[in-house]
Formats: structure tokens, sequence, C-alpha cells
């Protein structure tokens, strides 16, 4: 009785349920149906069609398809890069088509230590092509593009350091050129006009960075900052350093390697034990000891790491004391010393106690950041709109017919906040000179007054 | 065949064990379907006619408990993965979109099913309304009603934050500082939902385990007292009928054609007052039939909707990087909207205003008039109100969700203004 009022529902019945036992089963293809299954099984069918014989063609057919992952736990990574590109540690992939190809040069970042995104970023959890090179939205950090991959280097390197990584090391010597922490904090240290730099590789994209150095203004309106004169080459260098400031917080084994041998850590060791009472570099330093310029043409690293480590068991009689340095130390300043064989020594030593008081200013000058905006060796010509000076940062070559030395110091550490206008009713120019009390010794400012009344030109007058 | 499938199993010592009562071919096996069984005798064994009719309910809190259901049940299978730390609850979201087995669709129907069920309990609500269903004996019922419905946006506000990304993140941020502007307990109270000051590890495990354990079973508990409330207050509201007065009612003068269990001699408010016999169906199988269908058209929308639209995430979560504008989960934008003006207005006076002019709605308004009728004429005052209240809300969600860009300006949704960038 009743079920003849319910017949009317039947053909929604069946089709109700068969809609959604449909919708189960497009759930769970779409769930099974991974692109990542495809490149695996495409390489099986590769590994298979290299097998030489019909019986080792059994191996490869055995090989699961299945996730493969590297989980890097100091790093909290977890990198599935090799879920598709299967072959990275296999050589007879090499120079094949992605992405089944061999990594080089992987055996100093062995993978199982380093996994793959720290250095070429994208998203590794991800197991799709664009998900996974992090070309996605709602992902801020995508592949980084392979003319910038020596950034990654400088994450855990120190630029100096890393003669393999020649485009860093570019960029590292022109941001120290082009004083860029004169206005610029960077790990802490540099002034205060702009903002500070750490953490801005992981927020800014390579082509920002590059506009931005070429004129600010186009990507940071209003910016005090003025372009920064270099080839392009050069600016993509830069890009290319500035990537490397990601402020990640990478564990202790990681970062560990700024402070274990090299020859950067070895020149500080070098130059805080106080080595140049004894020994000199390009000619500068004591005389009791040997000029240490060739010293790693004379002798092996093996000699002189013992000799650092016991100088009587090496040289017999020699007054040089014992440091017991570190295994470490010995290390760093062992490759400090192969250094030195192939290394152009002027201005090498960044301030050290023995140069003269100008090229000590000169090195003050350069550690403040002076040049970013008075010029390399005080030539000035940087713009400052609207100020009285031209319009531009003034030059510091004629300051020693300006000022007094007292003046001059005076100047330097209590800064100008109000620069003067060209037109009053215009803006304020956008750069000052920020004050350096508290930031430079006492006797980096000698060194730098030093060396800032000897940049006047002999024979030439100022022309104001 | 399948019905001799059925008998057979029925017939072993297990399939006995199991189900006591096989299908009901009379009228008197219908009655112990409903009865004997767990799940079936939730319900009543005899229903109203009316209770078939879909225009009667438009089966709306049916679908609001399939979809908790739903949701209790996806998200079960989503507890076997998620780790309620910041440390992994983000990369959790990536490794269902990436690695796990279904985890992709297991989530987007969790978030669809709870989108879903804050609109439908809503609805449900504005239909108990419309066909004054809260007038007494409903009253308490009522209120049961409206707990559930804060008991919901409860729910998929806690929800909100598992995630740990940005989206996540500034959402409960601003809803939780919606909170604080109660005066007085209001501060208090944000760090009570936060475990802080500001969202963090504390706050994601607080909101966790109110969003697994807490929040679910008192809407369990509740729900089942709703349920229990509907048969206890005489079934679903329907108009009065000529009710046989108490003289009347003795067996002498009713039909001498039924036999009449206790529970039909009852008076008041219980269940079979005012139903004649003849109005009578069981509910196995017309009902069940009928709710059966309604299960599995639920089902259907929610994986469609997961099937081909994935659950938003954004970013990991970044306290130092707020999205502009920061917009709370879309069932507070209205009360967002309101904060703009006023945050006094609306964040406090707006929406203690509206819980309590609910709760006390049916022991204000008592006079039985239209019940069970949609937009009866005899209540034209109530019904305008509440209509007003009703469009002033969604017209306030509306702006707030589509037409509110960076720094809350006004802005047209085909025409969205873009924040400028700061630092």
């Amino acid at each position: 009785m009743t079920n003849n009022s319910l017949r009317k529902f039947y053909p929604w019945f069946a089709l109700l349920g068969l809609l959604v036992g449909g919708l189960i089963v497009v759930a769970f293809y779409k769930d099974q149906f991974r692109e990542w299954k495809d490149w695996q099984r495409a390489y099986i069918k590769q590994e298979i069609s290299r097998a030489p014989t019909p019986e080792q063609r059994a191996n490869p057919a055995r090989i699961p398809v299945e996730i493969r992952q590297i989980v890097v736990t100091d790093l909290d990574r977890v990198d599935r890069c090799t879920s598709c590109h299967l072959t990275v540690d296999d050589p007879s992939y090499a120079g094949l088509h992605l992405p089944l190809a061999y990594h080089p040069n992987h055996d100093r970042h062995p993978f199982d230590k380093f996994g793959c995104t720290i250095c070429h970023q994208g998203q590794g959890r991800a197991t799709t092509r664009e998900a996974a090179h992090g070309r996605v939205e709602h992902w801020d950090r995508p592949m980084l593009e392979m003319k910038y991959i020596q950034s990654a280097c400088g994450k855990c390197h120190l630029p100096t350091d890393l003669p393999d990584a020649p485009k860093l090391v570019q960029g590292h010597d022109l941001f120290e050129k082009a004083g860029c922490i004169g206005c610029h904090k960077l790990h802490g240290i540099g002034g205060v006009i702009g903002p500070e730099l750490d953490g801005v590789g992981a927020n800014r994209t390579p082509e920002w960075l590059l506009t931005h150095f070429k004129n600010p203004s186009a990507v940071t309106p209003g910016s005090a900052m003025p372009p920064i004169k270099a080839s392009d080459e050069e600016l993509d260098a830069l890009t290319l350093y500035v990537l490397s400031f990601t402020g990640e917080d990478l564990s202790a084994y990681y970062v560990s390697m700024k402070t274990i041998p090299g020859p950067m850590a070895g020149r500080r060791l070098f130059e805080e034990k106080g080595c140049l009472g004894c020994h000199s570099i390009g000619g500068i330093g004591g005389k009791v000891g040997p000029a240490l310029d060739e010293v790693a043409k004379r002798h092996d690293p093996q000699w002189l790491m013992g000799h650092f480590k016991n100088p009587r068991a090496m040289s017999p009689g020699t007054v040089m004391p014992q440091f017991n340095f570190t295994e470490q130390e010995t290390r760093a300043l062992t490759e400090f010393l192969l250094s030195l064989v192939d290394t152009n020594l002027v201005g090498f030593l960044k301030i050290s106690s023995s140069l003269s008081p100008i090229d000590r200013g000169k090195a003050v000058y350069k550690k403040f950041g002076c040049a970013g905006c008075h010029g390399v060796d005080g030539q000035g010509g940087v713009p400052n709109p609207n100020s009285k000076t031209a319009q531009q940062v003034p030059g510091l070559k004629f300051v020693a017919e300006g000022y007094t030395r007292d003046e001059l110091k005076k100047r330097v550490l209590d800064g100008q906040k109000e620069i003067p206008l060209l037109d009053p009713k215009k803006p304020a120019p956008p750069l000052y000179m920020p004050g350096w009390r508290g930031k430079v010794a006492e006797g980096e400012l000698n060194d730098l007054t030093d060396y800032l009344m000897s940049l006047l030109p002999k024979g030439e007058k100022a022309d104001f | 065949m399948l019905k001799e499938l059925w008998k057979d199993f029925r017939s072993t010592r297990v399939g006995g064990s199991i189900f006591r009562v096989g299908l009901p071919e009379s009228n008197l096996e219908r009655a112990q379907a409903a009865i004997s069984s767990f799940l079936l005798h939730l319900q009543p064994a005899k229903v109203h006619r009316r209770v078939l009719k879909f225009r009667t309910t438009l089966g709306l809190g049916l679908i609001s408990l399939y979809l908790f259901l739903i949701l209790v049940g996806t998200g079960v299978l989503l507890m076997f993965y998620y780790v309620p730390a910041t440390d992994y609850a983000y990369q959790n979201m990536k490794d269902l979109e990436f690695v796990v087995t279904a985890g992709q669709v297991l989530r987007n129907m969790h978030r669809w099913a709870a989108h879903l069920m804050v609109l439908f309990v809503v609805l449900h609500m504005c239909r108990a309304f419309y066909t004054a269903a809260y007038k007494p004996p409903r009253e308490f019922n009522w209120v049961v009603g409206v707990t559930l419905f804060l008991l919901t946006l409860g729910l998929s506000f806690t929800g909100y934050l598992l995630p740990w990304d940005q989206l996540a993140f500034w959402a409960i941020t601003v809803g939780t500082s919606i909170a604080g502007y109660a005066p007085l307990i209001g501060q208090k109270l944000k760090f009570l939902f936060l475990g802080g000051h500001v969202v963090g590890e504390s706050a994601l495990i607080r909101f966790y385990v109110l969003h697994v354990i807490v929040l679910p079973v008192a809407a369990l508990m509740l729900i089942a007292l709703h349920l229990w409330r509907v048969r206890k207050d005489g079934g679903l509201a329907r108009p009065d009928e000529p009710q046989p007065t108490r003289e009347e009612m003795t067996t002498a003068q009713l039909p001498v054609t039924k036999t009449y269990g206790l529970m039909e001699l009852a008076r008041g408010t219980t269940p079979a007052v005012g139903i004649r016999p003849e109005d009578e169906v069981f509910a196995w199988p017309d009902l069940i039939f009928r709710e059966i269908l309604l299960l599995m058209a639920t089902l259907a929308v929610v994986l469609i909707l997961a099937i081909f639209w994935n659950a938003p995430l954004e970013q990991i979560a970044n306290p130092v990087h707020p999205p502009n504008p920061a917009k709370a989960p879309w069932y507070f934008l209205g009360l967002q909207e309101l904060v703009a003006y006023s945050a006094f207005w609306g964040g406090v006076v707006v929406p203690a205003l509206l819980v309590t002019a609910l709760v006390a709605l049916p022991y204000l308004d008592r006079k039985r008039r239209g019940v069970g009728v949609w937009f009866s004429r005899e209540r034209r005052v109530a019904i305008t109100l509440f209509s007003i209240c009703l469009a002033a809300a969604v017209i306030l969600t509306v702006i707030g969700t589509a037409f509110r860009g960076p720094n809350w300006a006004f802005q047209v949704p085909w025409h969205p203004l873009h924040a400028v960038e700061e630092r």
C-alpha cells in the first residue's frame, strides 16, 4: 500500500545513487591520477630500453612507482623533487632531457643532507610540476633561475670564501664598493636611511631587485636611493648577491660553513692573533719571522698545518710560540696562506693597524658605506633632488679646504638632518647625513679624517 | 533477488542477532522496525502525513544534520594526519594535497560542508521562524536551536584557524579582535580564546581542542536533545486542528475500528495530540525513503563541490605581514562591516542584541497564530521585523565580502581595488 506512493521516487533513487557512486569513482580517479606517476613510468621504460639483455630487463620492471622524497630534518624540508627527477645521482643520464637528468657536482653537497630546495627553491612538498616549481598562486618562492643560482651559496658561505661562485663574489664586491650599508643595515650593521636588508632576498623577486638598482623610484615611488651606476653584468651580480639575504634560520651544521676552514676565516684569525707582529704580507708587518707571501710555494699544506700545531716540530729552534689553535683554526689559517699565492695583495687586509692612517681611513670609508652617497673616493655626483648643493650629495674631495680636522670629525659624528633647500617650496631632499656617533670608533674616526683630508688634489682649487 | 539474499542473511544466527526485525511486510512490522532499530527509533514509528511533504520543512534541518555527519566523518579522517602545531599544520595541508590518498578531496569536503552547514542552519532557522515553529510548546527547542546555531559558528570559526595559512591566521586575528571590543570582559575573553594576546601556538591548540572535541560533542548532545524535543513537542509544527475537548476524550467517543496504544490517548503536548489516525503514516518506508534520498542529494552536492573546487590555502601564516584587507570568515563579515563604522556598536551591541532577541523571541511572541503555515498573514508584524533584520544581515555580509577592498575601502567586485604596497 505505502510502497506504491514511493514508486515515483524510484527514478530519483536510482539517479542519485548512481550520481553519488559515480562521484566517488571520479574523486578516486582524480586522486589516483598524478603526473609524477607518468614520469616514473617513463623512467622505468627508459631503464628497460637501456638494459642490454632480456634478463636484465626484469630489474627495472621491478622498480616501484611511488613517491620519493628527501627528508632533511635539520633544514625542516621535505623535497619530493626526486619523484620526477629520478636520475639526479646517475651520471649515465648526464645531458639527457629533463626531468631525467644528472645533477653534477653534488659530491660536496650530498642530496640526503641538503635536499634540493635549499638551493633551487620552489615547493619541495609539491608533486605536480607547476606547484613544485613554485609557479602557482600563494607560493612566494618559485624556483631560482639558474643564472642566479650562486646566490644560494651565500646562504651558508661567505662570498669571500667562495672561489667557485664568482658571480656572488662580484656582487659582494659591488655591494661594498657602492657603499650600500651607508644607508642599509645588514646583519645589524649599517645605516638607517634605507630599510634593513636581512630577508629582502626572500621577499623580492630578481626582477624587482634589478629594476630597483637601476631606477629605485620605478618600483618604490619616492625612494631616496640613488641609482647604482654599474654595468648590467655587475648589477646582475649584485641582484644575485642580495638574493642571498634570505634571512633563513639555518641550523648550526649549515651556517658553520661560514666559520670553518676557509681563507676568509683564516684571514680574520690572522688579524686577530697579531701574526703581523712578526710576519709580513705584501711588505707590511714585522720582520722577526719570514714574509708569508709565498710560504705556500715553499711548503705543502701538511707542513703548514703541522707548523701551526707545533712550530718546533717543523722548524726546530724557531722562536714562534705555540698558539694551541683548534683543528679548524689550523685549517683555516692554512687555507689563508694557500690563498695568498695567487691573490692580489693590494688592499688585502681589511683594516690592519700596520697600514698607513690614510689607507686605514679609506677602509673605514668603505666599511661604513660612505661611498653610497658621497661616491667612490669621495667623488660625489649622487643626486639628491632639491638640495642646495647642486641637487647632489656633495663630494668630499675638497673638505680639507672647508673644514678643520675637528670640524670634520664633529660633522661626521653629528650628521646633518636638515639639508638646505634649493627651492623652499619643494619637498626636502631625500638624503641626509646620518650622525655616526656611537657607531664609529675614535681610532676609526681619526683615520677617516686623515683619509678625507688627503683627498684634496694637488694643484687643484675648488670651484666654489 | 536482493530481497532473497537479505532474507537468507537474516535467517542466519549472526544476521538474526544484528537485525531483530526483517524487512517489514505489515504495519506491525513497520512499527517494530522503527522502534527496534537504534537509528530508526530517533524518529517516531508513525508521523503526520504533512511530514512527508517537502514544502513543510524543505528538508533544511535534516540537511544541516547530514552536513554535520559528513563533517564528523571527514573530520575524523583528517585528524589522522593533522598535527596542531604551528611548525607542522601548514605542511600538513601540503601533504594532504600532494601525497595523502584522497587527502585533498577530504579536506575539500570538510571545508565546503562546513560553509554549507552555516548556510543551512541559518536557512533552517528562517524556516522555523517563517512557519512559526517556535511557538508554544516548542519555545525551548527554538532556544536549543539558537544554541546549535552559535555552536555551528563556533565550530566553523575554530576550524578556520587550523590550516595555519595567511587566510586562517588573519581571519582569526580579526574575528577575535571583534570579540575584544566587548566592555570589561572583551579583552579577557580574547585572551582566554587565544591563550595570549596574539594568535600563536597556544591559540592553535585551543582552537584545535575546541574544534575536535568540545564543540562537536556539545553539538552532538544538543542535536540529540533537539531531535528528542521535536518528538516530545508533538512532531513538526503544524496548524491546529479542531481538538477534542477534554470531556470528549473518552474511549467511547473514539472510533472503535482502531486499537489505541497508551500514547495515543495522551493529552497536552505529546506526540499524538491532534493527530487523527487517518493522518498518520508509518515512518518506514515513506519517511525513511525520502530521508535517504535527501542524504544522497546532500552528499552529491558536497562531493561535486569537493571534486571541482579546492579548499583555499594561501601562504603560510606570517604574523608580520597582514593581507590588506584582512577579513574575518564570511559569516562574520556583516559584523566586521559594522565594526568598520563603530567597534562598540558592531562588535558588542548588535551581536548581543541579536542573540538576546533570538533567545527571547518564543517567550515574547507566544500567541499560537499561523503555526505550521508559511508566511502566515496573521503574523505580518513579526515576519516584517524578522525579514528586515535578515535582509540587513545578508546585505551587510555581502558588502563585507565582495564590496570591501584594501583599507576597507568600497569597491565593486568586478573591479577590485589593489592594495598599495608598503615597506
